[in-house]
């Protein structure tokens, strides 16, 4: 027989090596090589710590008391992990971007950060976790006394409760950060679950291969009801699953392991199908060692321990020490994390906020905030060890260990419906959670947790089997006459019942505020939002020095300097304080989430910032803000769609300019074509003069008289080009004064009146008797019907040449028609004809250097008229519109 | 990548996701539902009783699907 000084050397000696290993992970951590702590391999051997001391022995035991059904306990769990993408993956990123730091922060955050929510959900917690955590120290007691049977319980109680809180306490409370993760610890934990993993599986090899001849021989001893249907699937296998597998996600110890402490959301895809191989190989030899001890142990041994006192039996110490250590770190892990996990809460949810509300001034100017929410955590955790420890002193390890663990599971399973509604339904309301939570815990309370007790705490022995007041439809086991089912079926029945019915018609009935609304869009649209769009909280009447001193006493001096130089960075300060902008304030309130919780981060920022809550107001400016974004943006839109016409316009401008830049071109070349004509004449004509001597006076005379001409046509042909560009360039201004529109044709029929002779051409004057008078210059107008008849003269001629002078008039303006019957103008000529030097196909006539017809345009234009070529059958016809006067 | 291929993959991809979302409820018929009585009674798999067989087959089947698809959907 193992001594028990042998045994507490054992544990000691564990004990050492649990802190040595934690010790160097933290050293590790801190040195920044955490590579390898953060494989995902740590993190699913850390969910283990969801097999406890219960798991270790209680697991046999049930198994020997009601075959398969242990099963249905590891079952949930691998349903909800094998299913993680659909809730675990959505948690795990809820949790990273709203900065969670436990279950009950979770709920309280998603229901517009309610103090009020986290602490009952931090109550129900602490409810359902001290029978638990006793549960743990009565296993370990229970280890002991199989080896020692004199050892005084209490005593033993004691002992391993205070080493845990000093563990605890030493690894758990070592930073404010709850989203920290505690790496001593996590690394500890895995370590435990590679033990206890081991532990177990040798016992079950012995027992199967080292004790019995194999599986086959082992089942044969099987009693047989244990294999027949109706002993398997039942309303309560159904109901175990289910509460398990919510139980995975509720209880705080495992939302601790599975979201706070999570490095990487990849992990969680190793962890989905590693964690369900865990737990299968955990409960793999469980049936077999429970029908073994069945067989094999003396009537009334307990069945509990079966996995320490069947090795004990056959003389394999060593192996029973070995499964001793099993037990015990299956015991020990749950407890650390456990209080861990409870200690964030009580110190975020209730010792916080009462801090916050007895000392409203003190966030402004009393000293570090760290060290109280440090001693704070840490008086938690020794003050939920205590009451661990207490539970199990009143109790004195009343009833079987499987037993308290499943009124636990289903304790903390109320807080799944609100849990589950906040995530996938935004209309769930802080109203229908509030109720659904206290009326399903109340139920569960009555139906199950107080006549757990048997009538010694609150609810008298009569009062369980009659009712109270002999009210007996109000029985706690049988309530309104439903009889005939297992205890814990008939109260999850009715409390989730009750709970998932308040929760939906509360939900329904109320009206969220404005930032349960934000919150909840928050949650249950986190794969959509990102962490881009923050919530609008707080008014602006915030400075960032108070937020700074804020920061300060939380965070730390460091990481407090180093959050607020990297949002003046962002915000483009090369030095000083950030501005107090919107985004600063959610910032900060994020990273205080990560220490106190969103309740009280959101409490102590909204009382510097002002406004607490999101008043309607405020709604109002963010909709006013939103709104002006889209005007703003629309405004955008159109200068961007009439940039676009601007550009259009210049790029036509910019083709047009250029092909002014190439007729300029064409027109220079062309004048110096035009003058080199009559320039060429006049030198040759005059070296002839020069050089010839015998040259007759006739001749000489002749030579000078085409001398003279070509000066003169050079010279009116520099005329015209001035007089051309500087009607063009409209920098000459007519004057314009009353003409008799008759008088002008007049003159220019009388000018021309010779050439018209000559060319046989007979006028044809079509215009009325009585005087039209426009509004022109004489001398210009008479111009251009000069230049016209000369047109006609010289290209407009036909068989029996004619030209018909005709006027129309409209509102404003006369129309003189000159029409000859000469070979016309073609289409594609008619766009030329108003081109300087152009010269249509016909071979030019001397005198003219295609002038006419440009100038006269531009006369006309000047004018405020017109001159343009009409399309016609036969001949040119040329319209002159003039203003009426 | 052609544009059908890249279309082949996003349904790929959807239909991961979607037999993700299954694969909870497929283990729930089979081990929460009264399927479970089928495979109750005294046969027995190499000595084994057929139901410790089943439930754990099942079990450890599901590990495997699940070990697959974290795989794809971690790539995805």
């Amino acid at each position: 027989m193992l001594s028990l000084n042998t045994l507490i050397a054992v544990i000691l000696g564990y004990a050492v090596l649990l802190f040595t290993i934690a010790f160097w992970a933290e050293r590790r951590a801190q040195a920044g090589r955490i590579s390898w702590l953060r494989s995902p391999f740590i993190y699913t051997l850390s969910i283990s710590v969801y097999c406890t001391g219960w798991t270790f022995y209680g697991a046999v035991g049930s198994a020997a008391r009601n075959g398969f059904e242990f099963v249905t306990i590891y079952l949930g769990p691998t349903l909800v992990f094998i299913g993680w993408w659909w809730l675990l993956r959505k948690l795990l990123r809820i949790g990273r971007t709203q900065r969670i730091t436990s279950i009950a922060d979770l709920i309280s955050s998603r229901y517009g950060k309610s103090t009020t929510l986290a602490v009952l959900v931090t109550l129900l917690a602490v409810i359902g976790s001290t029978p638990y955590i006793a549960l743990q120290l009565q296993s370990i007691t229970l280890s002991f006394s199989v080896f020692e049977s004199g050892g005084n319980a209490n005593l033993t109680a004691f002992w391993v409760a205070a080493g845990l809180a000093v563990f605890t306490i030493l690894f758990g409370t070592r930073n404010v950060d709850a989203n920290e993760r505690h790496h001593g610890v996590v690394t500890a934990i895995a370590i435990e679950a590679v033990v206890k993993l081991v532990a177990l599986f040798l016992v079950g090899v012995f027992v199967v291969w080292g004790i019995a001849g194999g599986p086959a021989e082992i089942f044969a001893k099987a009693p047989p009801e244990m294999l027949r249907g109706d002993s398997i699937f039942s309303a309560r296998w159904v109901s175990l699953t289910m509460l398990s597998a919510m139980a995975i996600i509720t209880l705080p110890r495992m939302f601790q392991v599975i979201v706070v402490e999570n490095a990487d959301e990849k992990h969680l895809a190793t962890a989905s199908w590693a964690f369900p191989g865990y737990l299968l190989l955990m409960s793999l030899f469980v049936l077999p060692i429970a029908i073994m001890g069945n067989a094999l142990m003396p009537e009334g041994a307990n069945p509990d321990l079966y996995v320490l006192s069947l090795p004990l039996s056959q003389g394999q110490e060593n192996l029973a020490l070995l499964a001793f250590l099993g037990g015990f770190s299956s015991a020990t892990s749950m407890v650390i994390i456990a209080a861990i996990a409870l200690s964030t809460m009580v110190s975020n949810h209730i010792i916080m906020p009462l801090w916050l509300r007895f000392a409203p001034q003190r966030t402004e100017t009393s000293g570090d905030v760290r060290t109280i929410l440090l001693r704070s955590r840490r008086l938690s955790i020794a003050g939920i060890l205590l009451l661990g420890y207490l539970y199990f002193r009143i109790t004195g390890g009343s009833g079987a260990l499987a037993s308290i663990g499943l009124i636990a599971f289903a304790g903390m399973a109320q807080i799944i419906p609100s849990l589950l509604g906040g995530v996938f339904w935004r209309g769930a309301t802080r109203t229908g959670a509030m109720l659904g939570l206290l009326f399903g815990f109340a139920l569960w309370a009555y139906t199950l947790f107080l006549p757990s007790f048997e009538g010694s705490f609150i609810l008298s022995q009569s009062v369980i089997e009659n009712g109270p007041f002999g009210l007996t439809f109000l029985t706690p086991n049988a309530l309104f006459g439903l009889t005939g089912y297992d205890p814990l079926v008939h109260s999850l029945f009715w409390s989730m019942t009750l709970n998932v019915t308040l929760f939906i018609l509360g939900s329904l009935l109320s009206t969220p505020t404005p930032l349960e609304r934000i919150q909840s869009s928050q949650f249950v649209d986190v794969f959509r939002l990102d962490q881009s769009t923050g919530s609008y909280l707080v008014s602006r009447s915030a400075t960032s020095e108070d937020l700074f001193t804020l920061a300060q006493r939380i965070l730390g001096a460091d990481p407090a300097q180093r959050l607020f130089s990297e949002m003046a960075q962002q915000q483009g300060k090369a030095m000083g304080l950030p501005d107090a902008t919107d985004k600063l304030v959610q910032t900060l309130e994020r990273e205080l989430a990560g220490s106190v919780g969103a309740a009280s981060a959101h409490a102590m920022v909204s009382q510097i910032a002002g406004g607490g809550t999101v008043s309607v107001d405020e709604l109002m400016n963010i909709a006013d803000e939103t709104a002006q974004i889209v005007e703003y943006s629309q405004q955008l839109e159109n200068q961007s769609h009439r940039l676009e016409l601007a550009m259009q316009e210049l790029r036509g401008a910019n083709a047009q300019l250029t092909e002014m830049g190439a007729q300029k071109d064409a027109f220079l070349s062309q004048v110096s074509h035009e003058l080199r004509t009559p320039m060429t004449s006049i030198r040759s004509f005059s070296e002839i003069l020069r050089d010839s001597d015998g040259l007759d006076l006739p001749d000489a005379k002749r030579f000078l008289g085409i001398i003279q001409d070509e000066s003169v046509r050079l010279t009116r042909l520099l005329d015209e080009i001035l007089d051309l560009s500087h009607l063009e360039s409209g920098r000459g201004q007519l004057l314009l004064e009353p003409v008799v529109l008759q008088n002008a044709i007049e003159k220019a029929l009388s000018v021309m009146g010779a050439l018209l002779e000559e060319a046989e051409i007979v006028v044809e004057n079509k215009l009325p008797d009585e005087s039209v008078v426009v509004l022109a210059n004489f001398d210009r107008l008479a111009q251009v019907f000069i230049n016209l008849i000369s047109n006609t003269v010289k290209y407009g001629r036909g068989e029996g040449p004619k030209l018909d002078i005709s006027l129309s008039i409209t509102e404003a303006y006369a129309t003189v028609i000159m029409a000859d019957n000469g070979p016309g103008i073609t289409a594609a000529d008619s766009k030329k004809v108003f081109e300087k030097f152009t010269r249509l196909s016909e071979a030019s006539l001397a005198g003219s250097a295609g002038l006419g017809l440009p100038i006269s345009r531009e006369i006309m234009r000047n004018l405020q008229g017109d001159l343009t070529l009409k399309p016609s059958r036969q001949g040119a016809v040329f319209e002159v519109r003039i203003p009426l006067i | 990548m052609s544009s059908l291929d890249l279309a082949d993959v996003a349904t790929r991809k959807r239909k991961l996701r979607e037999a993700a979302l299954l694969l909870p409820l497929f283990g729930a018929f089979l081990l929460v539902s009264p399927l479970i009585t089928v495979f109750t009674g005294f046969t027995t798999v190499f000595g084994l009783p057929l139901i410790f067989v089943y439930i754990f087959g099942v079990w450890l089947g599901l590990v495997l699907i699940a070990r697959a698809m974290a795989r794809r959907l971690e790539k995805s």
